[in-house]
């Protein structure tokens, strides 16, 4: 696979994120997370590389499109690639369910502490319902992800069970 | 977990000691910048400017699939609701009816009354209109980016508008682009005028649907659906602005803003300089006229409101306490011979000749209610 394919799809997630989908208010925080999950898949999934730090450019580049402050979804998006690091040293890359549940305790994490940074920057409590529903909908939304990623990689929707990489890990 | 290794066992690599000091390297200039960007360093600020400037191509071509899904998707939902939808606006048109000659006969009292005091002349209002191009979702931000820049004459604090009322001001001007602060972003402060009664307020955006109403006075009585407007005491946002309606109960009162912020489709920039404006952003260009102007046009095309242009921007006059205007915040283009402190541009005259217009210059006549139109094309 070439490197360039992790950096591209993750491009395209970013630019998508600053598309104006008419989203309601309670949503916002849903596709710049589905950022940092595509870069915690292309980290943790076997066979795919995605460094660091292309991880902050691209989350840094979320950073600009969204006009929020510089740095604050680099840093979530650089947790996430480091979890997705340690997910595929620990052998969670080949399975699906095994990510996902990986994915699944990441989530909160990464809401809570972006809720505490956003409020800690704007020196007051910021609405936390919005970060709460943008990570219970990136955990709901986790398999497509994989799968998308899955046919980028692969070039098909190959169904392979729970196996992500069978004979490959 | 299949093979012989254990999955909870790191695997070694020669390359970790490195990896882990590029990775800590990483996650500190990551708090660099937020700290940065948390004092507002110019040079950031700058940066992103540039950025935006150059990324402006690659998100309205992204973005338009994304609007014509938009507006298949309204177009799809009015054709099924379309006999409903003939119903209301009959009823709607016998109560506008009413009310126009209502509003007639206000305009004639209001000259005549003009004309006894020899009142000056309001300045007219310019503005440019574009569209939305990206938007801005997250904890920190609700804004847009639209493709107005310095280029079309447009600056930081310019109130920005769409056919329903005042959606935000501008925050970031580039060459092409503009950043719009919505109004119910968490940085939002709007100084208003509520009701027929005119209670000062402030309208406080707190990033959801609604706007906060801080600041009022005590024992104002406020009831839900009365009008909010721009009191123009900040020396920014023109003043009778529609924002839109008081809703919630005593004690927690809010605002339901006209605009629907969350779909924000063509948007009018205002031309609206005032000496705090000139002095925190100075125009590019020499500012001959007066209060406000647009700037200088590229060549002009005499033509019409695209029909990708903003509706009739609601720009609407403070209202008195005899003076019980409609909550719509568009009126309805005016006749020649009317004389509505509501101004709107005059009939759309198409030419078949013109290139699509994708931003259209338009000025609002103030008192007197007349408009001119002119539209650049731009690429």
């Amino acid at each position: 696979m070439s490197t360039m394919q992790p950096i591209l799809s993750v491009l395209f997630a970013v630019v998508a994120t600053a598309v104006p989908w008419g989203l309601p208010a309670d949503a916002t925080f849903i596709l710049p997370l589905v950022v940092v999950m595509m870069v915690f898949c292309w980290r943790a999934l076997p066979g795919a590389t995605l460094s660091a730090l292309a991880a902050m450019l691209l989350g840094l580049l979320t950073d600009i499109v969204s006009g929020g402050p510089l740095g604050f979804w680099a840093l979530l998006t650089l947790i996430g690639a480091s979890a997705g690091g340690y997910a595929k040293d620990f052998g969670a890359g080949p399975e699906v369910v095994t990510l996902w549940l990986f994915w699944a305790c990441l989530a909160p994490g990464l809401a809570l502490l972006g809720w505490l940074l956003a409020s800690a920057y704007f020196l007051r409590w910021v609405d936390w319902w919005p970060i709460a529903v943008g990570a219970a909908a990136s955990v709901v939304l986790f398999p497509v992800v994989v799968k998308g990623l899955r046919w980028i990689e692969r070039g098909s929707f190959a169904l392979g069970a729970r196996a992500n990489y069978r004979g490959r890990a | 977990m299949r093979g012989a290794r254990s999955p909870f066992r790191p695997r070694p690599s020669r390359w970790r000691g490195p990896v882990e000091l590029l990775s800590f390297t990483l996650y500190f200039l990551c708090a660099v910048l937020l700290v940065l960007s948390r004092i507002g360093h110019g040079l950031l600020v700058n940066v992103r400017d540039d950025f935006v400037d150059l990324s402006a191509p690659l998100l309205e071509a992204a973005s338009m699939p994304a609007i014509l899904g938009r507006h298949a998707l309204e177009h799809a939902r009015s054709y099924a609701g379309a006999f409903a939808e003939i119903d209301r606006l009959k009823a709607e048109n016998e109560e506008l009816k009413q009310w126009e000659w209502r509003a007639k006969s206000l305009e004639n009292k209001v000259e005549h009354l003009r004309l006894l005091l020899n009142a000056v002349d309001e300045p007219a209002l310019h503005y440019v209109t574009g569209s939305v191009i990206a938007d801005a979702r997250g904890p920190f931000l609700r804004s847009a980016l639209i493709n107005l820049g310095r280029d079309n004459g447009v600056r930081i604090g310019y109130a920005v508008i769409n056919g329903d009322g005042l959606i935000g001001r501008t925050v970031d001007a580039g060459a092409s682009v503009a950043r719009v602060l919505l109004l119910n972003d968490l940085n939002s402060r709007i100084p208003v005028l509520v009701g027929p009664a005119g209670v000062r307020a402030l309208a406080s955006g707190d990033n959801s649907a609604e706007l906060r109403l801080d600041f009022l006075p005590d024992g104002a009585k406020l009831y839900p659906g009365d009008e909010v407007y721009t009191s123009g005491s900040d020396g920014v946002l023109p003043r009778g602005l529609h924002v839109g309606v008081v809703s919630g109960s005593p004690g927690a009162y809010r605002v339901r803003p006209h605009a629907e912020l969350s779909s924000l489709d063509a948007v009018s920039v205002l031309f609206f300089d005032t000496p705090t404006l000139t002095t925190t952003d100075p125009p590019v260009l020499p500012d001959p006229r007066a209060l406000s102007a647009a700037p200088e046009a590229t060549p002009a095309v005499a033509a019409a409101p695209s029909p990708t242009a903003a509706q009739t921007p609601a720009v609407a006059s403070p209202p008195s306490a005899t003076d019980q205007t409609p909550a719509v915040a568009a009126a309805p283009p005016p006749a020649p011979e009317q004389t509505l402190t509501i101004a709107s541009p005059p009939p759309p005259i198409v030419s078949s000749e013109v290139a699509p217009v994708e931003t259209v210059k338009q000025t609002v006549g103030g008192s007197e209610g007349t408009a001119s139109v002119e539209a650049q094309t731009q690429q």
